[in-house]
């Protein structure tokens, strides 16, 4: 008889685990997804849903959500969406809106900076997408050597103007000349010239900062503009005659290596990265670095968003998910963990503020910092651009022809997706 | 006798229509599909097979200079690997072949190499190869020998990935080329070294001919693997430095996944398959021969 009450409770037990909810994501091998799956385990407290994370480079995050888009009935219940794979993902329909859940809870969005919900929050009115973390780029220089009184003499003295953190390209320019001593293993600059992505967003912020820009507002090219020739030529020499050996093939980590092992004076990178530099384990320039924004006319933004597709199989629980992911509280934690925040609110929150003396200017690239061409077409154009951009490097591709190609090649797939 | 013979047949025919049911849904059905839809434009974002465009897709990959250099580069890479591989293979079979002591030991640090998944293979030599933090530059340093730019520079960052191809498959061909030369019987050797002949002698009058089969299936499966060397590519250059290194199957990708031009990159594996089965058509035509 004693059986019955026993069989009675595991089949109870069983009952519940049958039900309970498991949410399944890709997510990015980034520092911010090792964060979040430190708190995951009060998130399961809080709620009984269990989430799991399927961590993976970059790269192979695509290929693995296409399919399961595809689908009527996907494997992922809600997903991180690169800001170039918005629009894409959007006139696929894939997303579903949010406006229904933030309506219900009232979430508010407004504590998001604007710039990042024109990039991975907004499309049009509806919003399909939940400020994740932020990878705006900007300029790492060693705040050291700027520093250094001998430094500041010989630069003043060779070039006719204050050795100082650079707020003009130009001045910049100098500074990285004056740094590169190649016999002592030392560059101005280290770059991440590697196909396709990696060259294509990093020699976007020299064509902002040379003031020039990708199209105008009727999708109309400027990339065969003097600006942009210019910001071509500079990519080419800084290369070749002020980077390491190799910079044309390097990504961002093996770029962010040299300069964290001291071997570059500057290297313009995703501003998460600042908080790598001052980890002793991975870093033997603890403190020296200056995270700046990108000097002339600003740097280029980035951002994640939080996505629920409308093939997710458990979309109220990935809602409950990203409620708590992006409440004041967690957006917090995770930021104090070393994460990028998207949140307002938490850039002006004194802990943090205490904590990384870089929040305000970080608050100020963010809201400065300008958006890539958003399309349909977006990964295909980045293709584009990384090969050419690769080519001019090597020399294998004038830089005005390889502008030309990446000019009307925008023009070709903006027209294909009804912007022009 | 032939009423048994007949209804043998029929029974045959049964117990091997699962197997060929498998083979039909797993392999025919997808290449199918893969040549239908390369007659249309179909996008993974416009995924209604309605738009027949004929043979557009065709006409557009042909003409398009990327693909052809894609081709070429292909071609290059895969004739060097294949033949360094097999050279190398061949050698350090025949060489191995004379050990007799630890050779359960051998086979197993040759398979090393290829237990290891390619990404990894990948990730480990592009790590080795960084010009200032790998070990490579640091090595040959001692040498008096300048740091290389290994994936840098568009001909060097070619031979670089044929070499870490070598590096990675080479033990695929010693081993098969291994076991073909174990099994060949000591016999006719005895009685060539009665008539006199010398090694080199005995190796293109009895080694050749008695491996004439292996080595030609073994070219035949690297030939094959090789014009789809992807993963290499995708973790090490993707295609670069400019397109020195845009193999085929790196391109097929790239149109499938990044322009989600699925009726493009079917058209390119379609002609993809059409290139393999033109190299590999005289080799098997050989190969029949061979046996007869």
């Amino acid at each position: 008889m004693k059986t019955i009450p026993l069989l009675i409770s595991l089949l109870f037990i069983f009952n519940m685990n049958a039900n309970a909810v498991t949410l399944r994501a890709v997510m990015e091998n980034v520092p911010d997804t090792g964060f979040i799956q430190e708190l995951l385990p009060e998130f399961t407290a809080k709620t009984g849903i269990e989430v799991e994370f399927e961590v993976m480079g970059y790269g192979e995050m695509h290929p693995k959500l296409v399919p399961s888009l595809i689908a009527s009935t996907g494997s992922y219940d809600f997903m991180p969406v690169d800001f170039y794979w918005v629009g894409e993902f959007d006139k696929a329909g894939w997303m579903m809106s949010l406006d229904d859940f933030i309506k219900k809870d009232e979430f508010d969005t407004s504590v998001y900076f604007d710039s990042l919900m024109d990039l991975t929050g907004r499309i049009g009115d509806t919003t399909y997408m939940l400020p994740f973390y932020n990878y705006a780029m900007g300029l790492t220089v060693r705040k050291d050597l700027l520093d250094d009184s001998s430094n500041q003499a010989k630069f003043e003295d060779k070039y006719g103007m204050k050795l100082k953190l650079p707020t003009e390209w130009d001045e910049y320019l100098n500074q990285v000349e004056f740094f590169t001593d190649k016999d002592k293993g030392f560059y101005g600059v280290v770059n991440q010239g590697g196909k396709a992505d990696p060259i294509a967003m990093e020699w976007s912020n020299y064509l902002f900062a040379r003031g020039g820009d990708f199209h105008d507002d009727n999708w109309n090219g400027l990339l065969t503009s003097n600006n942009a020739l210019e910001a071509l030529k500079d990519y080419v020499s800084m290369v070749n005659n002020y980077g390491p050996l190799g910079a044309e093939s390097f990504g961002f980590d093996e770029a962010f290596n040299v300069a964290a092992q001291g071997n570059a004076y500057s290297y313009l990178t995703y501003n998460f990265f600042l908080n790598s530099y001052n980890d002793p384990e991975q870093s033997a320039v603890v403190g020296k670095m200056e995270l700046i924004p990108v000097p002339g006319e600003g740097g280029l933004n980035g951002a994640w968003g939080w996505s629920i597709p409308k093939s997710s199989p458990n979309a109220e629980a990935a809602w409950e998910f990203l409620k708590w992911v992006e409440s004041p509280d967690i957006a917090k934690r995770r930021a104090a963990l070393g994460g990028a925040p998207t949140r307002k609110d938490v850039f002006n929150d004194p802990d943090l503020n205490e904590q990384f003396d870089h929040y305000p200017l970080l608050k100020d690239l963010l809201a400065t910092a300008k958006n890539f061409p958003l399309f349909t077409y977006t990964p295909q154009f980045v293709e584009v651009m990384g090969t050419e951009l690769s080519k001019a490097v090597i020399g294998e591709q004038d830089p005005a022809v390889a502008l030309k190609i990446m000019n009307d090649e925008l023009e070709a797939l903006a027209a294909k997706d009804g912007k022009r | 006798m032939n009423k048994i013979s007949y209804y043998n047949r029929r029974f045959g025919y049964l117990l091997a229509s699962p197997a060929i049911l498998i083979l039909v849904l797993i392999i025919l059905v997808p290449i199918t599909i893969s040549i239908i839809t390369s007659f249309f434009d179909y996008t993974l974002i416009d995924r209604d097979l309605d738009k027949f465009t004929g043979l557009k897709n065709y006409f557009s990959v042909i003409n398009n200079p990327k693909f052809i250099n894609s081709f070429f580069v292909t071609i290059s890479f895969v004739i060097f690997v294949v033949l360094f591989e097999f050279l190398l293979g061949f050698l350090i079979a025949i060489l191995l072949n004379k050990v007799t002591k630890f050779r359960n030991i051998y086979y197993f640090i040759l398979l090393i190499p290829l237990l290891i998944n390619p990404v990894v293979v990948g990730l480990i030599w592009r790590m080795f190869l960084h010009p200032q933090l790998g070990i490579v530059n640091y090595l040959i340093g001692f040498l008096g020998i300048s740091p290389v730019n290994w994936l840098g520079d568009p001909q060097i960052a070619f031979v670089t990935i044929i070499f870490v191809d070598i590096w990675h498959q080479v033990s695929f061909m010693i081993i098969l080329l291994l076991a073909g030369l174990a099994s060949i019987p000591e016999e006719p050797y005895e009685a060539a070294r009665i008539d006199g002949a010398n090694e080199f002698r005995q190796f293109l009058d009895i080694t050749l001919p008695y491996m004439r089969p292996v080595i030609i299936i073994t070219l035949l499966i690297r030939l094959i693997f090789a014009v789809k060397t992807y993963d290499l590519i995708y973790i090490m250059t993707k295609g670069g430095p400019g397109e020195a290194t845009d193999l085929i199957s790196y391109y097929i990708y790239r149109s499938a996944f990044i322009s989600l031009n699925l009726g493009e990159a079917a058209s390119m594996s379609v002609l993809l398959l059409i290139i393999i089965c033109v190299i590999i058509f005289p080799l098997f035509k050989y190969m029949n021969r061979a046996d007869e």
